[in-house]
């Protein structure tokens, strides 16, 4: 259906171009076909991510987080932090490792704080006892900036932090670790 | 109109030089009343003062421009390059480095290209010269407004528009100054057919004025402080609108109306379709105007508006193509020139960058891909394949075609012309490989989970830290650009000078300020 054109014609207007001549050629084939490709592509995209998948970004949350339940399923009530501190040698050790890669960054790396409270001093802000560490490291104190750690490091390696930061804390103050007192209030 | 072309003549073979009284003859018998046979105008009856003053403030400001590219770019190396003061800062110097690029450097160029080749297009000398003096000053006072209140902190922490609103009232009084000029010029112009270079033009200097007075429409609370009239989503929403457009119609179709003039003129060949780029103009402009809310992909702004920026994007690739095979096929019959002359070198590549990152564009505007690339330094690779390759390498070519006619004197040294050619695109790759390997990892990073369902990643700061090899391939990237813009600024000055020495004629007339 296609007129044959010849190719490489004048067109002509050079002379009103500062002498820069045209040729008339076609457009070529694949040009066009892509050009209606994308268009038809596009329409088709439209239509399918709005009426015919829904894809939402809410729908395409809610999916992810569903496969991702299904394959990493939520501990139960209580577990994980239930397992309470270990406070031996490899723990402590293995929580230093932690600490120093989240932590630092606002508590310093003497734990003398910075951004965040100093770790090593008598005060506990949100109580002292190992099941408020791991409660503060695990829910984070959003309105002060503290992250929820829990979901992202794993309830295993908040107990081993929070096992070094008990321990440092006693050496420093002189204490047994874990004769701290409950939170204010 | 197309009918035409169905007319029998003699075909012209490739490589051959077509007759051109054969085909006015042609033409005349077809249709006498598209046809006018204005007379030759004698060349120094064109303002090319003008030019030269906006070829060498494009050289100036494109040294500066880079300059400061490179020192954010040692400064996200090596942080002690911020210095410790507030001023030197990356966060200040930043929107000094691209304000300085694209409105300086890129800004200044269009208007040196546009001035030169429209006289010659229309046949008559720009419409009022004080205009263009004003024009001209104008817009250098801006930039100037802009290096100095950058650095001091004052913005309206709107990307590409951070200036202050009386900067902003400014740009807006000079670009109608300029806009009536332009338009005067048209009005009164020698010949009937309109070139497609102007169209192109035309398109930039309509649609900046829109963009720049909607998007920057605010409240003022003091002299330097303001708060736009839209808030939240909406204000987003206006900011890519006008964000996205910025390069659409600044540093895209004003270099297509370049490369339309210079690009053929370089290389004596006809331009290889006529009808292509009818339909790749009005394909490009209408499209480009709607892709903006590709860069609010996965945001507040409503699910139909994202899907419209993404569509339009995708759909916008072939009409992007199409200038750059119209540039690419009207070489037909000059690439043994292209071993030799270092403007059509240029021209190439700049070209086959256009093409590249217009392919790179709508891909990375679909939602998926988007989801991986956005906020890395994919971006910023991506930004800089058009700005670098595109712009700089059509600037570059654009420059180097205009000394000789300018101040009727050949280069100074023409060897360093090529020697500049491979530092860009050596430079260019450099940077461009480095960020798409870096953004890649951020974003792989970002996303990864190990077999517990928790980030593999979780510490920020260890991505940032294994950016930092790609950050220096990326500085030497720049800083090898920038040493070829060096090598070009002091060819013309070299070139200028001894011109200034020989010539004693009204026409070597001085050149910049």
């Amino acid at each position: 259906m296609r007129r044959k054109v010849e190719r490489d014609q004048i067109l002509g207007h050079e002379d009103e171009a500062d002498g820069i001549q045209e040729y008339d050629n076609p457009l070529p084939d694949w040009w066009l076909g892509l050009f209606w490709l994308t268009i038809i592509w596009s329409f088709a995209y439209l239509v399918h991510y709005h009426f015919i998948a829904d894809r939402s970004p809410e729908a395409a949350l809610a999916q992810e987080l569903a496969e991702a339940q299904e394959r990493w399923p939520a501990p139960g009530e209580g577990e994980g932090t239930e397992a309470g501190l270990t406070l031996t040698a490899e723990a402590v050790a293995e929580g230093e490792g932690v600490f120093q890669t989240y932590c630092v960054a606002c508590h310093g790396a003497d734990l003398m704080g910075g951004i965040g409270p100093n770790l090593l001093d008598d005060e506990w802000i949100h109580g002292g006892r190992p099941e408020d560490v791991i409660n503060t490291i695990t829910n984070g104190v959003p309105d002060k900036g503290m992250v929820p750690w829990g979901p992202v490091i794993g309830p295993e390696q908040v107990n081993r932090v929070a096992a070094y930061v008990i321990s440092k804390n006693a050496e420093a103050l002189g204490r047994e670790p874990g004769a701290v007192p409950p939170p204010p209030e | 109109m197309w009918g035409q072309a169905a007319i029998p003549r003699p075909p012209i073979a490739l490589g051959q030089t077509p007759d051109q009284s054969q085909t006015t003859n042609w033409l005349e018998s077809v249709d006498p009343m598209q046809y006018t046979n204005p007379t030759k105008v004698d060349e120094s009856t064109y303002d090319d003062d003008i030019v030269r003053m906006f070829f060498g403030a494009t050289v100036l400001w494109g040294v500066v421009g880079m300059l400061v590219g490179v020192v954010i770019a040692l400064q996200l190396a090596w942080w002690p390059a911020n210095l410790g003061l507030p001023w030197t800062t990356f966060g200040r110097l930043r929107p000094l480095h691209t304000n300085a690029v694209i409105f300086a450097f890129a800004g200044n160029i269009c208007f040196a290209g546009i001035y030169y080749s429209m006289q010659r297009l229309l046949k008559t000398r720009m419409w009022n010269d004080m205009l263009s003096r004003i024009h001209f000053w104008g817009w250098q006072l801006i930039i100037v407004l802009a290096a100095v209140t950058l650095p001091l902190g004052m913005t309206q922490s709107k990307e590409y528009a951070e200036l202050a609103w009386p900067i902003d009232v400014l740009i807006t009084v000079i670009w109608v100054i300029f806009a009536v000029n332009f338009f005067g010029t048209l009005a009164t112009r020698k010949v009937k057919h309109i070139y497609v270079a102007i169209w192109f033009y035309i398109s930039f200097v309509i649609t900046i004025a829109v963009l720049h007075i909607v998007n920057s429409l605010a409240v003022p609370a003091t002299l330097f402080r303001s708060y736009p009239l839209y808030s939240g989503m909406t204000d987003a929403l206006v900011q890519w609108w006008y964000g996205h457009n910025a390069v659409g119609f600044f540093l895209t179709t004003p270099f297509l109306g370049l490369m339309y003039y210079y690009l053929p003129r370089a290389a004596e060949r006809p331009v290889y379709s006529y009808r292509l780029s009818i339909v790749h103009f009005w394909a490009l402009v209408f499209l480009y105007i709607w892709t903006g809310p590709h860069h609010l992909l996965y945001s507040g702004l409503p699910d139909w508006a994202q899907t419209l920026g993404m569509i339009f994007s995708v759909m916008l690739l072939a009409p992007s193509w199409g200038g750059m095979l119209n540039g690419l096929l009207t070489l037909r019959g000059a690439w043994n020139r292209v071993r030799t002359d270092p403007v059509l070198k240029f021209f190439v590549v700049a070209v086959s960058f256009y093409g590249m990152s217009t392919f790179e564009g709508p891909m990375m505007a679909i939602r998926t891909v988007n989801g991986l690339a956005h906020f890395t330094n994919w971006v910023v690779g991506h930004v800089h394949s058009g700005a670098l390759g595109w712009v700089g390498m059509m600037t570059f070519g654009t420059l180097y075609w205009l000394v000789p006619r300018l101040w009727k004197r050949e280069l100074a040294y023409p060897n360093w012309a090529t020697t500049h050619f491979w530092l860009a695109t050596v430079g260019i790759v450099l940077y461009t490989v480095s960020m798409w390997a870096a953004g890649l990892m951020e974003g792989l990073m970002w996303r990864a989970v190990n077999d517990q369902g928790l980030l593999a990643s979780p510490a920020f700061m260890d991505i940032v830290n294994r950016l930092d090899p790609f950050y220096w391939m990326r500085l030497s990237g720049g800083a090898l650009y920038l040493i070829g813009a060096l090598m070009m600024s002091w060819n013309f000055i070299r070139t200028i000078a001894a011109s200034r020495s020989e010539v004693q004629a009204p026409s070597a007339a001085p050149a910049v300020s």
